[in-house]
């Protein structure tokens, strides 16, 4: 047996007003990258990104991505993505651009990048917690995560809280 | 692993966006930005060189770098552009505030003189512009041997369609002249939003017809070697390095008497030259 090849790119939504993250929803965010890459590479990119590119994941929370491309191709629908300036959802143009933090081949590495980058994130905001209590609530999240699936989801959901609160 | 270097972000008066864009830089990866002010000087009047802004003025605390426990390294850069041969004053004291030193040559004569002789780290490439002379492949050796390197900048490409397409024949025709080597790869950005993550940047390289690993050297190990570069600049041929020692405590300058005698003579004939 053998597979279709492709490859996961696990991008990080940043825009400056972080409110404006929980407008995206998966289908704006694959008009704007067909719409990138078509404007980049012409018809022949927009051919590319028909077949086996989707948006596999969203996290509107921490504006995480997960993007499937085609492996064949995937280097030159990559160079499109740097061009994204804004996503347009609802009617309202949210400026930002997409940061590429892992490349995987199975989803599975992604995700399992994502937790430890995730946890990090926690590591990186416990010196800027404000009072104890929220301190405490870091801690815990930070003992709480591990790699087993089971967990992730508990462990996700923790993670949003705490930064809605620390916004 | 050699970790990545942005070092072109715009100055701008506004303190308060010129810090979100060294956090926006620190949040991305990268270790290292240089704050960039530019010199154009005009035929008419004479100006003056901009004083940089001191980095605990600009901003109190440095923020930490994504994945590392090490706080950013802030640099300050100077860009002079010549459409003049007497626009660059060698030796000027104005410049030895700046840890960098780039000019943007506008004609093939002074990119000639840019190349070789004067005495700068980073040699900029014009992107907004239809390119006014081609790349020889003489000046390029001699710069690449003499450790200077090139700089493509990439925001103007994000900004505007036609600027892209000026970006992307000039940093090809570039790539063709110098074979990938000696070129940096940095943002010019003015906001937070105009900056891109380091992987980002590498696979950008791509368009500008760099291989893989040059473009990785590009926003990495090229960016370290232009820092160490810049050091040498202002030592005695990169061996000798002065500084004014403060108030030391009278043991202490019996010490240093010996060495300081020593010095003075290296550190003079390397001005002369």
């Amino acid at each position: 047996m053998v597979r279709v090849k492709s490859r996961y790119l696990l991008c990080e939504v940043n825009v400056s007003d972080r409110s404006s993250l929980l407008l995206l929803d998966d289908r704006a965010v694959a008009a704007t990258v067909k719409s990138v890459v078509a404007r980049t590479h012409g018809d022949y990119g927009a051919a590319m990104c028909t077949i086996g590119f989707s948006v596999k994941y969203l996290n509107a929370h921490t504006g995480i991505v997960l993007l499937r491309f085609p492996k064949r191709c995937y280097r030159l629908l990559w160079s499109a993505l740097p061009f994204i300036t804004s996503i347009e959802t609802r009617g309202q143009k949210i400026p930002c651009f997409l940061n590429c933090l892992h490349v995987g081949g199975t989803i599975r590495t992604c995700q399992k990048f994502l937790i430890r980058y995730n946890t990090q994130q926690l590591h990186r905001m416990l010196p800027r917690c404000k009072n104890e209590e929220e301190k405490q609530q870091i801690r815990k999240a930070i003992l709480s995560c591990s790699l087993t699936i089971g967990k992730r989801e508990a462990f996700e959901d923790e993670a949003e809280s705490e930064e809605d609160e620390d916004e | 692993m050699s970790v990545f270097m942005d070092l072109n972000v715009v100055y701008s008066a506004d303190r308060s966006s010129l810090r979100t864009v060294i956090e926006t830089a620190a949040h991305l990866g990268f270790s290292a930005v240089a704050i960039n002010y530019v010199f154009e000087p005009t035929s008419k009047k004479k100006q003056e060189i901009p004083t940089p802004v001191k980095i605990n003025e600009l901003i109190d605390q440095l923020p930490v770098v994504q994945g590392r426990s090490r706080p950013i390294r802030v640099l300050n850069r100077l860009t002079v552009v010549m459409s003049d041969s007497s626009h660059f004053r060698p030796n000027a004291a104005e410049y030895r505030c700046f840890d960098l030193l780039a000019v943007q040559p506008t004609s093939e004569k002074l990119f000639h003189a840019a190349c070789m002789l004067y005495d700068v780290d980073i040699i900029c490439i014009s992107v907004t512009e239809k390119l006014p002379f081609f790349f020889k492949r003489a000046p390029i050796n001699g710069a690449i041997d003499r450790g200077v390197v090139f700089e493509v900048s990439y925001s103007a490409a994000i900004r505007d369609s036609t600027m892209r397409r000026y970006t992307i024949t000039n940093a090809t025709c570039l790539m063709e002249s110098c074979k990938g080597k000696n070129v940096i790869l940095s943002s010019a950005a003015e906001k937070a939003l105009e900056l891109r993550g380091p992987y980002d940047v590498t696979n950008l390289g791509l368009l500008f017809g760099l291989s893989d690993g040059d473009a990785k050297e590009a926003v990495s190990s090229t960016c370290r070697a232009v820092l160490l570069h810049a050091e040498t600049r202002k030592t005695a041929s990169g061996i000798i390095y002065t500084t004014n020692s403060q108030q030391e405590a009278p043991g202490q300058q019996e010490a240093l008497q010996e060495p300081a005698d020593c010095e003075a003579p290296a550190a003079k004939r390397a001005k002369a030259t």
